[in-house]
């Protein structure tokens, strides 16, 4: 129909129109940037060199890179540990104010991350909250140094990153037909059958998107490793930041996105493909 | 699972994320400039958040683009989404790369790259740069959250409307947004809270005469932080609470279909 | 639905700024580098009204003058190898000292440095020092006097150093003996085997929240600049601030105009302002980091003045020395830098 054609092509045209302009020459220039080779003065000389990348195989950057892995991935599996049956709980709730709820879920993430890691760091801090409390119920005897180590990145990450597995879990899990749960326990399926063969496998997009939404910000973010971990170690948000603004050698911050992208994206492919296996669901439809 | 042990553990979860919360509000009434611990109490932070008109206009700023830069990445991201799960189209994996792109790129990397692209098109830096900015960034959360939802729908619902004789214009009005809705809000919100608390992207693609908050609060820390803020965002704490709380009670309910 | 769309596309009407009159000066400053007042006083004197934006380090002030020329700053304030680095690339402005008669206000001792001869292009704002920061209830405090006594084992991971590439390697180039602003290739490299043996004592690197950490005790010892421990000993009176024997950074924060500036006249009329005694003294009053400007120095009252934390004496500034801009040895000292957070 013709409306159709109409109404396929402006929205395709609106949302290729605003994406070629602000994401795709953006990232177009990133690109070249990473081939540009470094000039202290003018931030870049227009001549196609590899030395950016080459630097890159320098074995102490596949630490940094390791070591965000290590952190993110951490962190994503914790946030999902946590909002799986929080979303789940939270979807299935036959309550009037079900959507207040939801709001009170992301309110205080409208207040200043900043100043909230702050909060999080008079909590941790060696005569803070925590300690204050377990020195009192005599649980432990000295201080516990959390602040300005791996574990308080993780728990700042985490506290950070939360609402971002909840949300996209959440919207999914809501829409769960109730009926497959009860075919399932029609058939005679315990509860942990149900769960993992007739559950999981439906949210299962929904987990996806929460980890997409936690795991890759996770691996770029810096000033949370930086305040809450004592700036003590490299992730790649920080070598990127450093590189850009410390640095200055712009080609070689470009070169490092690059890479980052490359590597999310080689993991998200291998990971599509390991799924196609056990899919349940067939292609989405096409052009009806 | 009995009820109590449910509510329990959603009660433990909006603990965890209150705490900090609470905390901060409790420190707005410090009785100290730079420590972290508690030394009394007092309303001065207040009183000179009272006095501090600029503060109030900086928010305000925050808040304007926040709103506009969530309604129309959740307007583009629903569309996007939409548009990716139903039709195949030239340069459809290209868009999907894009989106992620957006995501997995650090916020420096887009910061810088955005300025650059601003300098070439010869736009002045101020509200509008920093608006397409915080859209362009928030479409691809909007967008995920969406297709993993629209993935979980019963496809065959658009052939019945097709049968029926519903346009796609029509199937994506009457259909897909209702059914949609609850990701569609998740997106809104999503967006709402990235553009609000972004420092790096905006830092570098706002003008001399647009100040926002998370910038504000962002350059304030380097000397030290000032309970001033702690009160400012209680206030705006306090506000928000309440307004969500009032909307959500005064709505008429919907029928749940 | 419709409703919502109308509301939407008014309300982005309403909150695009008017483009009114041109009157107006953008400066761009470090966060609580002046009171709100004093730019008050300047518009109520002047009629020129103030934007006045914030940053909080150099490097993204650099990045971002870099990326995009036409930001429309009219006055920025970079600190010493900044200004440098900038007044080198053609990024700042000759300045007409003939249109700041207050000018010569400012203490000579501060001026006419490497980084900027003739202060050609840059006007000091504000100076500070980096030193070591000390609580005295920490035994074996009074016998910290020098750089090097940080390296001793019994200090193991109890120390805050600042996260500043230049400030880090400043130390470890002034204990052995070679300027701060060295771009020697095996110097640099000794004092970077220099600083791994002291990695261990390191507890974290941080800038923003070094008050704090001291007011409150988690740490005992440390890298922090003169300012920041004036204001801290405000609230813990235990905290001392010590200049090391070997020598000590003197940073100079200073006002200068940008090439894409678009009032230059109002930044004229600003910096004399702030070039004025009474104002100059005003400031540093309210944000206790001290004067270069000599007359206000003089006017100031006896507290901050005989405080040897802000002002040092004669003698103690001889061993003062200026952060240059070290040129290409920059990847040298930031390679070394990595290396020193990777391996850590």
């Amino acid at each position: 129909m013709k409306v159709d054609r109409l109404f396929k092509g402006t929205s395709i045209s609106m949302v290729w129109l605003w994406l070629s302009v602000f994401a795709l020459l953006p990232t177009l220039l990133v690109l070249i940037t990473s081939f540009l080779k470094n000039d202290p003065v003018n931030l870049f000389h227009w001549q196609f060199s590899l030395q950016n990348y080459q630097a890159l195989l320098n074995p102490i950057y596949f630490r940094v890179f390791w070591h965000s892995f290590y952190v993110a991935g951490l962190c994503s599996l914790i946030c999902l540990v946590l909002s799986y049956p929080f979303a789940y709980l939270l979807a299935r709730l036959d309550f009037k104010y079900k959507n207040l709820l939801l709001f009170l879920v992301i309110i205080p993430f409208w207040t200043s991350s900043l100043i909230r890691t702050y909060a999080i760091i008079s909590i941790l801090k060696a005569k803070g909250l925590l300690n204050s409390i377990l020195l009192t119920l005599g649980i432990i005897h000295h201080p516990l140094t959390i602040l300005y180590t791996t574990t308080a990145v993780i728990i700042g990450l985490v506290y950070s990153l939360l609402p971002f597995m909840i949300l996209p879990l959440y919207a999914n899990i809501e829409k769960l037909d109730t009926q497959f749960i009860d075919a399932a326990r029609d058939l005679g399926a315990n509860t942990l059958t149900t769960f993992t063969r007739v559950i999981l496998p439906l949210t299962f997009p929904g987990i996806m998107g929460g980890i997409i939404l936690v795991f890759l910000p996770a691996m770029s973010m810096f000033y949370i490793p930086d305040i809450l971990g004592g700036a003590k170690s490299l992730l790649v948000g920080n070598l990127i930041q450093n590189e850009f603004l410390s640095a200055n050698n712009w080609p070689l911050g470009s070169a490092v996105s690059m890479v980052l992208t490359l590597a999310m994206g080689v993991l998200l492919l291998l990971y599509r493909r390991a799924n196609k296996i056990g899919q349940y669901h067939d292609e989405p439809l096409g052009e009806i | 699972m009995n009820r109590l042990a449910r509510f329990s553990y959603l009660a433990v979860i909006y603990c965890f994320f209150y705490f900090p919360i609470v905390l901060l509000i409790i420190y707005s009434f410090n009785n100290s400039t730079y420590s972290l611990l508690w030394h009394g109490f007092t309303l001065d932070w207040y009183k000179q958040l009272g006095d501090d008109s600029d503060l109030a206009v900086v928010a305000l700023h925050s808040l304007e683009v926040g709103v506009l830069a969530a309604s129309f990445a959740t307007l583009i991201g629903t569309i996007a989404a939409t548009c990716l799960y139903r039709y195949r189209f030239f340069g459809k994996h290209l868009l999907h790369g894009l989106l992620f792109v957006l995501i997995v790129s650090p916020d420096i990397v887009m910061g810088i790259s955005l300025l650059i692209l601003f300098f070439l098109l010869h736009m002045r830096l101020g509200f509008w740069t920093l608006l397409l900015s915080h859209i362009t960034f928030c479409i691809p959360f909007v967008a995920v959250t969406i297709y993993s939802r629209l993935t979980g729908l019963d496809k065959y619902i658009f052939e019945a409307a097709r049968d029926l004789g519903a346009t796609d214009f029509m199937s994506f009005r009457r259909i897909i947004i209702p059914m949609l809705w609850p990701a569609i809000l998740a997106g809104w919100l999503l967006s709402f809270t990235l553009s609000l608390d972004d420092v790096i992207i905006s830092f570098f693609v706002t003008g001399p005469d647009f100040q926002i908050l998370p910038l504000y609060i962002y350059s304030l820390v380097r000397l030290g932080l000032k309970p001033e803020l702690n009160a400012l965002c209680s206030v705006m704490f306090a506000i928000t609470l309440f307004i969500v709380i009032a909307f959500q009670l005064a709505l008429p309910k919907k029928v749940n279909q | 639905m419709r409703r919502v769309c109308f509301f939407i596309l008014w309300f982005s009407m309403l909150a695009s700024p008017a483009y009114t009159a041109e009157n107006i000066v953008n400066i761009y400053n470090w966060s609580n580098y002046i009171s709100s007042d004093v730019l008050k006083e300047f518009t109520q004197e002047t009629g020129i009204k103030v934007n006045y934006t914030t940053y909080d380090s150099n490097e993204t002030l650099y990045a971002k003058l870099k990326a995009n020329p036409r930001t429309g700053y009219d006055v920025i304030v970079p600190s010493t190898y900044y200004v440098d680095r900038m007044r080198q690339q053609g990024m700042l402005q000759a300045l007409d000292k003939s249109r700041l008669p207050n000018f010569k206000h400012l203490n000579p001792a501060l001026l006419n440095k490497s980084y900027d001869p003739g202060n050609h292009y840059s006007i000091p704002y504000f100076w500070s020092s980096t030193g070591i920061v000390v609580n005295s209830k920490y035994p074996a405090s009074q016998r910290l006097q020098a750089w090097s006594t940080l390296w001793n084992p019994i200090y193991r991971n109890q120390l805050l150093l600042l996260d500043d590439v230049h400030e880090v390697f400043s130390m470890a180039l002034m204990v052995l003996g070679f300027s701060p602003n060295d771009t020697h290739p095996e110097h640099i490299r000794l004092a970077y085997l220099k600083l791994k043996q002291l990695m261990p004592n390191v507890r974290l690197f941080n800038n923003d929240g070094v008050k704090s950490l001291f007011i409150d005790e988690d740490l005992m010892l440390g890298m922090a600049w003169n300012g920041d421990v004036y204001q801290a000993a405000q609230e813990n009176s235990a905290l001392r601030f010590i200049y090391p024997k070997e020598g000590f950074v003197i940073s100079i924060d200073s006002m200068a105009i940008p090439i894409g500036a678009s009032h230059l006249n109002n930044a004229y009329t600003f910096i004399n302002f702030i070039l004025r005694p009474d104002i100059a003294k005003k400031i540093s009053l309210a944000t206790g980091f001290a004067t270069p400007n000599l007359t206000a120095y003089k006017m100031m009252p006896k507290v901050p003045l005989n405080n040897s934390m802000i002002y040092p004496d004669k003698k103690t500034l001889q061993r003062g020395r200026v952060q240059d801009d070290v040129g290409v040895a920059e990847s040298i000292y930031q390679y070394y830098w990595e290396l020193l957070k990777i391996g850590g």
